[in-house]
């Protein structure tokens, strides 16, 4: 009823092949894009803003970060958190040392470092696959948290060790720090998270991503045909670094405002994972179904006995909070194993041809 | 049994508040008794819950207005402690966030929503700067406090003792560890002694085999330790194993958990912690605690729990908040106060020895007041040695050198305040 | 800097002898509990191709349950039995929910599922035994607490019995493990299995069996390495970041190789040891063992991609 796409006649191969193949498709991306830049932000109150919606954003920028690396380019990375805290650590270093640069130019510049990181990190991938990557990129993870706690330029040798996001400035508007009101924020990452959005889908529909994909499925293969396994291996480190790496400096520059180096631990690294699994690896529509469900659901289990008028013990709430996620990971791996995202493809696959079922 | 009880009594009370209206003054405790740190908060909680329950039993609340003490659950999680602290500050009066990390991240938000921020024992030793820090308070002693009670207790009153010393500072590699190292840096160039900083990771806590090995072939003639949670029963099962003297091993306030100490036992015996607060068996605040929170069972401590110190330390930290809150309803003459109200209150807790005496605890803390430029106390304290089975009291009161530490607060919170501008400071003059 | 590096650790060896075979000692302690955690990986690995990150969580789990018995007033022992069937119960559990629905599903997904399964433990186990970190009972289980103390060269090296033990203990469970993998019936279906399931199941050996039976497994040493650990530092939720530890165990001796964890652990345990006390400390601030074991076994993996003791990958297109 709504997805029919009776009436929408392709004349050209060009057309069959666009983005939105069904008119829907194009109607439904604007709904939530009005949602996102006009309707949330009116309507959300603080609390909303600093536990839904802004970490939403930021870790499905995350989260697809990693999904272009694992989900297309097929390389399991657990060292995502590793990443974002290059990202995080570079930008305070720029805007520290330069104080007149944009706090948004230095959250863009920032992804650069990472996706060098990134790179050197990747080149075990050339020879070591599987878990056994998995595992390497541990060694990432845990070298790099090392490194942010013992190199003290990094944060400017702090007494606490950590990093604070100073007060900054972008066109009159307080950006960062405690004086920038979430809205600001909100905004900041809405349009850095729709650009990147907008470069990943072009990105993986095209040449690189085919490649990449073919790179995923059998790299014996794919080297065969031509494909250079360095090249596309690399660019794919050098890619989601630089996404995930933005989305750290993001992550403490427009949300936590601090951050230790134990930040970037593994369980961060997890946590993403979780998105991007749930979500549907090598999609990326499932990075954001991925964060709602993981990032919005403690929120909403944690405030939902207080709405319901129930007083509970806090810390029995969380911890039954924890065997709930736990549950629902197990629970989701199970019934759609391929993701929130597949799951999303076969409702709209029934959508399309309702009510006539095959 | 216990929750479904437990349960029930909350349903009960939710309902009994809801009849009451909103004249409330609502305390949120950002607490943690989940996660690698619940060995030690859990006991703190408890004290801290208890006494308001006392307080609600006995009076009614505080000034005939009840107290709504709730806590939210972070597991010492930087990210669950901010969204707690988002959660519970629309109708609080004062925000309590627990662990350094989550101070770190709730301090500047507080002078934008106009909370006051309480981390009784913790937080940074600089917010003692009242002009600088308006909304953040840690009476009644920093860590800068404890570090100097530490090194006078360990080197005589001038410290002259440490003198060509080698003193081993073994911490958890955390902002909360990292927080003497300042102080005790300047007191090695001053004094004359080496320090000689042993950090153990988080992952670290529970097997510091290495940190111990290195203090075995440094051969120390002390170790300081900050440590928290895991990380003590860690270090002390290592000391007992390299038969470090427990004499010359000496915690912070935090590093001195009954709990902790249980582990090794009478291996343990010697072994001291610096502490703001100390356990008194017989102080008359026990007979009102006994009355109204656990006769009634409306406890989640049990009877072990309550002879130790971390117990005892929760009801003190109450009754810090609470007498915040008093002098602020006598200022201005209402029950329930604002959260600058409170403000005022806290800048300005007058702890007599008779006003001790009046709520029943003489002896569980030394007796201190703070001031629009003083946001800590500086209480001072004693030293607490293990037994063998349970602390005791192993000296006389011990005061800072006020001196030395002072030009360092002004100094770091000056530091911050650049570091954050534009950073709202007061006037205290 | 070249003389810190490559002369002055060697020189303090050879002057301080008994530090050295402390260092060593300790090392080796570490690197059996590490060998034990990865052996309850590789023995799940090569059964079900599972990578169970949950492993660490079901040692606190395993010594919680003891602890906790005991508190309850039943005898030592009875608690350990008591344990056991709980970890037997726990087996059964995993396989029915978790493992027999996600059959032939790629790797990464039942990855994912044991840190599902680590997350449930996690709550479970805080509601039922709270969080405060509990003393293992070392002395009511028998296992002597005191230490001897040597004297080579003339310095000190102290030896604590119930690492003793523990090293004993964790000896007695790997022979017993290779005998039972060697020698019965169900033990060379576990290996049948590992080596080809496709053939193990056509000659009508039962997945669901074995895979209880091998998570089963995984949990006796889960407790095994319990208490062990347990009577170091006591018991709490800390404990379960010491399954980080077996991961580069894994991938220096290699996924599927029972010799290769325990020789991967061992080598762990002993070089992050020297490294830390003669270069770490000295050199680089200290605190490198959260990461010495993960670059080492990446060294290793450049060189072979499979791990010491691995499998050779052949792939065909």
């Amino acid at each position: 009823m709504f997805y029919r796409a009776a009436g929408q006649f392709k004349t050209s191969y060009r057309a069959d092949q666009a983005l939105f193949p069904v008119r829907q498709d194009a109607m439904l991306l604007g709904f939530i894009l009005i949602l996102a830049w006009v309707v949330f932000p009116l309507t959300a109150s603080e609390f909303a803003f600093q536990t839904l919606l802004i970490p939403i954003l930021i870790y499905s920028l995350a989260a697809l970060g990693l999904n272009i690396l694992t989900g297309y380019a097929g390389q399991l990375s657990l060292g995502t958190a590793a990443f974002m805290g290059v990202g995080a650590y570079a930008c305070y270093k720029m805007v520290t040392l330069m104080p007149w640069m944009s706090p948004v130019v230095a959250i863009l510049l920032s992804g650069v470092f990472s996706a060098g990181i990134g790179v050197v990190f990747g080149i075990p991938s050339l020879r070591i696959k599987g878990f056994y990557l998995a595992i390497a990129t541990l060694a990432a993870q845990f070298f790099l948290v090392w490194l942010f706690e013992k190199w003290a330029w990094l944060y400017n040798y702090n007494a606490s060790g950590a990093i604070q996001v100073p007060n900054l400035q972008s066109f009159g508007v307080y950006v960062s720090g405690p004086q920038a009101t979430s809205m600001v924020q909100y905004y900041v990452v809405l349009a850095v998270v729709t650009l990147l959005t907008w470069v990943c889908i072009n990105l993986t529909r095209g040449t690189t991503g085919r490649i990449w994909k073919a790179t995923r499925d059998m790299d014996f293969a794919a080297e065969l045909i031509g494909i250079n396994l360095m090249k596309s291996k690399l660019g794919a480190f050098a890619v989601s670094s630089y996404i995930v790496g933005v989305a750290g400096a993001l992550f403490v520059f427009m949300w936590r405002g601090a951050a230790e180096p134990n930040l970037f631990d593994v369980p961060l690294s997890f946590r993403i994972l979780f998105i991007a699994i749930i979500g549907g690896l090598g999609s990326i529509l499932g990075n954001y179904l991925g964060a709602i469900l993981i990032v919005g659901l403690p929120v909403i289990l944690g405030v939902l006995p207080e709405v319901l008028g129930m007083q509970t013990d806090s810390a029995l709430a969380e911890h039954l909070n924890t065997m709930i996620v736990g549950a629902l990971i197990i629970f989701f791996l199970i019934v759609e194993p391929h993701g929130l995202a597949q799951l999303w493809r076969l409702i709209r696959e029934k959508l399309v041809i309702w009510p006539f079922p095959h | 049994m216990n929750y479904t009880a437990r349960l029930a009594a909350a349903a009960m009370a939710a309902t009994f508040a809801a009849s009451a209206g909103a004249q409330e003054l609502n305390l949120p405790n950002l607490s943690y008794r989940t996660g690698p740190f619940a060995s030690t908060g859990t006991p703190v909680m408890n004290g801290q819950a208890d006494y308001f329950t006392m307080l609600n039993a006995r009076d009614g609340g505080i000034g005939g207005v009840k107290v709504n003490a709730y806590e939210c659950e972070t597991g010492y999680n930087t990210e669950k402690g901010v969204e707690c602290y988002e959660k519970t500050k629309g109708d609080a009066i004062v925000t309590q966030p627990w662990s350094t990390g989550i101070t770190l991240q709730v301090l500047p938000k507080t002078n934008v929503d106009k909370i006051p921020i309480l981390a009784p024992g913790y937080g940074f030793s600089a917010m003692a700067d009242g002009e600088v820090f308006q909304w953040a308070f840690n009476m009644p002693a920093s860590y800068w406090d404890g570090a100097s009670m530490i090194l006078k207790a360990l080197g005589g009153e001038d410290m002259g003792g440490l003198k060509g010393k080698k003193i081993a500072f073994l911490h958890l590699d955390h902002p909360f560890g990292k927080e003497p190292l300042p102080y005790l840096e300047k007191k090695a160039a001053d004094v004359g002694f080496e320090l000689l900083p042993i950090p153990v990771g988080l992952k670290e806590m529970q097997n510091q085999s290495a940190q111990w090995l290195q203090i075995r072939r440094e051969r120390p003639d002390f170790v300081i330790m900050w440590g928290w949670g895991a990380m003590n029963t860690g270090a002390l099962t290592e000391a007992v194993k390299t038969k470090y003297p427990m004499d010359q091993f000496v915690g912070i306030w935090w590093s001195g958990h009954s709990d902790d100490l249980q582990v090794v036992g009478q291996d343990g015996k010697g072994y001291r912690a610096i502490s703001f607060n100390a356990p008194v068996e017989d102080a008359p605040v026990w007979a009102d605690i006994q009355k109204y929170v656990i006769e009634p069972g409306k406890t989640e401590s049990d009877e072990e729990q309550r002879g130790e110190v971390f117990y005892q330390r929760g009801l003190v930290m109450s009754m810090m908040l609470a007498e915040g809150i008093r002098a602020a309803q006598e200022e201005y003459g209402t029950g329930n106060i604002s959260p600058e109200q409170l403000r005022w209150g806290l800048e300005n807790i007058e702890l007599t020895a008779e006003r001790l005496d009046e709520l029943g605890m003489t002896g569980m803390v030394p007796p201190f007041s703070t001031s629009c430029g003083d946001h800590t106390g500086h209480s001072g304290g004693w030293m607490l040695q293990w037994d063998g089975a349970k602390f005791v009291k192993a000296s006389d009161h011990l005061q800072e050198n006020r001196d030395e530490i002072a030009p360092l607060e002004v100094e770091k919170a000056e530091e911050y305040a650049a570091a954050n501008a534009p950073w709202p400071t007061q006037d205290c003059n | 800097m070249l003389h810190d590096i490559f002369i002055a650790p060697f020189a303090d060896m050879i002057a301080a002898p008994d530090f050295l075979m402390q260092v060593l000692w300790e090392g080796l302690v570490s690197g059996i509990l590490y060998a034990l955690i990865a052996l309850g990986f590789v023995l799940i690995y090569r059964s079900s191709r599972i990578f169970n990150f949950a492993q660490g969580i079901m040692v606190v789990f395993a010594a919680l349950t003891l602890v906790g018995l005991h508190a309850m007033g039943v005898p030592a022992w009875i608690s350990v039995v008591l344990t056991l069937a709980v970890m037997f119960g726990l087996a059964v559990a995993i396989e029915r929910v978790v493992l027999r629905p996600l059959v032939g599903q790629p790797d990464i997904i039942l990855f994912m599922a044991t840190i599902g399964i680590t997350l449930f433990l996690i709550g479970f186990g805080e509601i039922i035994f709270g969080g405060e970190n509990k003393v293992m009972i070392t002395e009511e289980l028998g296992i002597p607490t005191g230490s001897w103390t040597l004297e080579p060269f003339g310095g000190l090296l102290i030896l604590e019995q119930k690492d003793v033990t523990a090293v004993a203990v964790a000896a007695m469970l790997v022979v017993g493990l290779l005998v039972f993998l060697n020698r019965t019936q169900m033990g060379r279906a576990i290996r049948a299995l590992g080596d080809d399931s496709q053939a193990a199941l056509s000659v009508g050996i039962s997945l669901r069996t074995i895979w209880v039976l091998v998570w089963f497994i995984a949990g006796i040493i889960a407790l095994v390495t319990g208490i062990a650990w347990g009577a170091r530092a006591g018991v709490s939720f800390a404990l379960e970041v010491i399954a980080y530890k077996a991961l580069p165990v894994l991938m220096l001796g290699g996924l599927e190789s029972i010799a290769g964890a325990i020789i991967g652990g061992l080598m762990i345990g002993v070089l992050e040891k020297l490294f830390e006390i003669y270069w770490g400390q000295p050199l680089l601030g200290g605190n490198t063992e959260t990461w010495f074991a993960f670059v080492l076994a990446l060294i290793v993996l450049l060189f072979r991609p499979q791990g010491l003791f691995g499998e050779r990958i052949i792939e065909r297109v």
